[in-house]
């Protein structure tokens, strides 16, 4: 049997992954990256060399009998991620940090220092499927629903999926658990995360404080607008939205008001009622493809926010700025759907399998459907 | 094959002779040393032997041994507790080298983070120089302390302690050495080296964790950090671990007695390791080659490498050895006495071999062959 490596975070699904390749008789090594300090400070409450995460995982493979390291990859994390996810933010836009780090951070360091490990594959706690053949392999959906994160992995270098290993993806949420407790555990009833790992007080406004210069428009009051471009109301920094959104609008209206659109420039925030919302063309950008690119014409189906069901849409191609293919295309939706929000992923499906997909830069209406 | 320990300078497996000498006291006579009962004046004995037994092998006195619980702990004493002795006639000098171990550069930092020491650093060169000119501009006129380690723990450097103590002394400063790791591998003579203070530790010579001394020269004064019962005469408060001196007590005199042999062994088989390693890994750098060396380590910087990832990979390989300074979380980082040797843009991977009493030569050959395997596998990881 080979020698794999597993990416262990602390929690209960990377610590089945390890279980379950243990059992199927693999050389097991852990690695949990160590991706955000929240302090170096001496006598601080929470440092980062003591993060539960960290802890859970060495436990867990201490209890498993399998070697485990701690990957130290805050810079490219900080540089990728973070500072990305700030960005983002800062131009009115949405960011997937998760994205992000799997797309560039996470699974490229996992491959190099892998090899250097003498392992022959990864494998993480995500709940997607993986098919291996001669031909290629293909990335699936996970095979519960309630579970699936394929919206997370459309990103990943297309030259590391056959080197992939996904074994919590053929099992569900209450599998997994069973499992767990079956084994002992520690992570066995870890409660889901939720935040977003280096926002741990849940405010991403306290982070954007801090890292954006003091006096920043996307942190400035600004106005609420009408789609006409009334003003309506003011807000506290077009940072605090997204698409879609209810929050921090306010009350006063005739029915209740979600976020339309961000106006960076004029730091508007648009609102209207949720008619509204519905958009059925979605240009999407920094394409990447798990195997072919979809072709003009292509039918697929679109999924433009995690857990959101996927859309049905064809491919239209837009500029090509690469040799390789086009850097940005459109998806023309058969049905409208609410809420597509710039900066959020497009994961492109042929059924389960991910085809790839990109960062939505815009989304409009069609003529006809207005 | 079973893995290889050749991380000596991290800490070495307990003796077999040290712990049958410290098992009564850890049973039967499990006396409180301060008690004036049969149990306590055994174990006082037991106590004031091991006190005696220390001296005698760091050219001491017994009164100017001082049990403490590790060498940790004995550089904070010797250093916050310099610095506040010297508090009375405004604000002292505390003078550290650039390579010392975290535990006398932390208490540097936090003695100069709360104003109550100016602390300069003595820059040591790759070869083992210190400029005791620069060292004596320092110092000069100023209430003193001055702590360069005996021998350091990443590379085997050898310091010039002699030298800086002489130093020292005549321009009327306290001079403190960490000699953690160079008891029982280097001559440690204090009737040759004046030094005022002395760091060593049980766990580095095949005694038990938790174990060390302070010597503190007669004439020296210290205040403790604790206060408590007056054990150890007030210098370090607590219920004396009787087991714990006697076995550094038994460790150390093996040590000293077995100096020269064991240096004369670990020196060949270093040799051995070296030229290895150096014959197997192009581009392999042995660090501070040209300098005065402990024969116990062998620091090496190899080109092309992640050093994470090289330790993890040798680890794998069943051979243990390490880095630089590790996170406790064990996620390395850039060691900091390399980058003080070697400058800021050193792009070699640092690892550090270091042997002990088990070690054999078909060890460092086979952990000289893996190196080179794991490094090819590396370098040839686009």
């Amino acid at each position: 049997m080979s020698r794999v490596l597993v990416a262990m975070s602390g929690g209960v699904d990377s610590s089945v992954a390890a279980a379950l390749l243990a059992e199927a008789g693999h050389e097991v090594v852990g690695v949990t990256m160590k991706t955000f300090c929240y302090s170096e400070t001496p006598g601080h409450g929470k440092t980062c060399c003591g993060l539960d995460g960290i802890t859970d995982a060495r436990r867990v493979a201490d209890a498993l009998g399998i070697a485990h390291y701690v990957f130290d990859v805050e810079e490219d994390f900080t540089r990728d991620v973070i500072d990305d996810f700030v960005d983002e933010y800062a131009r009115g836009r949405t960011p997937n940090p998760c994205v992000r780090c799997n797309s560039n951070t996470k699974f490229r360091d996992l491959l190099v220092r892998g090899r250097a490990l003498g392992c022959d594959r990864i494998a993480t706690g995500h709940y997607v499927r993986v098919a291996h053949a001669p031909e290629g392999s293909t990335l699936m959906r996970g095979l519960d629903p309630s579970k699936d994160q394929s919206y997370f992995l459309w990103g990943l270098p297309a030259d590391l999926l056959p080197r992939l290993l996904f074994p919590v993806g053929e099992l569900t949420k209450a599998e997994v658990r069973t499992r767990a407790r079956e084994l002992a555990l520690v992570t066995a009833d870890k409660p889901e995360s939720q935040e977003i790992c280096f926002v741990p007080s849940g405010d991403y406004r306290d982070l954007l404080r801090r890292r954006l210069e003091t006096v920043h428009p996307a942190l400035e009051p600004g106005h609420l607008v009408l789609a006409d471009g009334t003003v309506v109301g003011e807000h506290e920094g077009f940072a605090g939205f997204t698409v879609g959104q209810r929050k921090r609008i306010g009350g006063g209206f005739a029915e209740p008001m979600f976020v339309l659109e961000i106006r960076p420039d004029g730091r508007e925030v648009v609102i209207g009622p949720r008619e509204q919302l519905f958009r059925d063309r979605v240009v999407i950008e920094e394409l990447n493809w798990l195997g072919p690119a979809p072709g003009p014409g292509r039918k697929v189906r679109a999924q433009l926010r995690y857990r959101a069901p996927a859309a049905v849409g064809e491919v239209r191609l837009l500029a090509s700025g690469r040799s390789d293919g086009p850097d940005r295309l459109e998806v023309v939706l058969d049905e409208p759907q609410a809420a597509i929000t710039p900066g959020q992923s497009a994961v492109l499906f042929d059924g389960d399998v991910v085809l790839g997909g990109g960062r939505i830069a815009s989304a409009g209406l069609s003529a006809s459907t207005r | 094959m079973d893995p290889i320990y050749l991380d000596h300078a991290a800490t070495t497996p307990l003796r077999e002779e040290v712990l049958a000498a410290m098992q009564p006291w850890q049973s039967d006579a499990f006396g409180n040393a301060s008690s004036l009962h049969r149990w306590g004046r055994a174990a006082h004995a037991a106590l004031e032997g091991a006190r005696a037994e220390v001296a005698a092998a760091l050219g001491a006195r017994p009164a100017e041994i001082f049990f403490v619980r590790g060498g940790t702990e004995s550089d904070n004493l010797a250093l916050i507790g310099s610095t506040r002795a010297k508090a009375a006639s405004g604000r002292p000098v505390l003078v550290i080298s650039s390579v010392e171990h975290s535990a006398v550069r932390d208490a540097a930092a936090h003695l100069s983070a709360e104003g109550a020491a100016d602390v300069r650093v003595a820059e040591v060169s790759a070869d083992g120089a210190l400029d005791l000119e620069a060292l004596a501009a320092m110092i000069e006129g100023r209430e003193a302390t001055v702590s360069v380690m005996w021998v350091n723990n990443e590379t085997g450097l050898t310091l010039p302690v002699a030298a800086v103590a002489h130093l020292a002394r005549a321009h009327g400063a306290t001079f403190h050495t960490d000699a953690a790791q160079a008891v029982g591998k280097v001559p440690v003579d204090l009737r040759d080296v004046p030094a005022d203070l002395l760091t060593a530790t049980g766990h580095k010579i095949n005694g038990p964790k938790g174990t060390g001394v302070l010597f503190v020269r007669e004439g020296t004064h210290v205040p403790p950090l604790l206060f408590g019962g007056g054990q150890e005469r007030g210098l370090r408060p607590g219920t004396e671990d009787v087991s714990g001196a006697v076995g550094f007590a038994t460790a150390l005199g093996l040590a000293v007695r077995e100096r020269e042999a064991n240096a004369a062994r670990l020196t060949r088989l270093r040799d051995v390791l070296e030229a290895a390693l150096v014959a197997r890994v192009p581009g392999l750098r042995v660090n501070c080659a040209g300098g005065p060396r402990s024969p116990h380590v062998t620091s090496v910087g190899i080109p092309d490498t992640d050093g994470a990832a090289l330790l993890m990979a040798l680890d794998l390989e069943g051979v243990a050895a390490s880095g630089g300074s590790a996170c406790h979380s064990g996620a390395a980082r850039t060691s900091h006495v390399i980058t003080a040797l070697y400058g800021a843009d050193d792009a070699t991977a640092t690892v550090r071999f270091s042997l002990g009493l088990g070690t054999t030569e078909a060890d460092v050959l086979r952990a000289a062959e893996t190196t080179g395997v794991v490094v090819e596998r590396m370098r040839a990881t686009p």
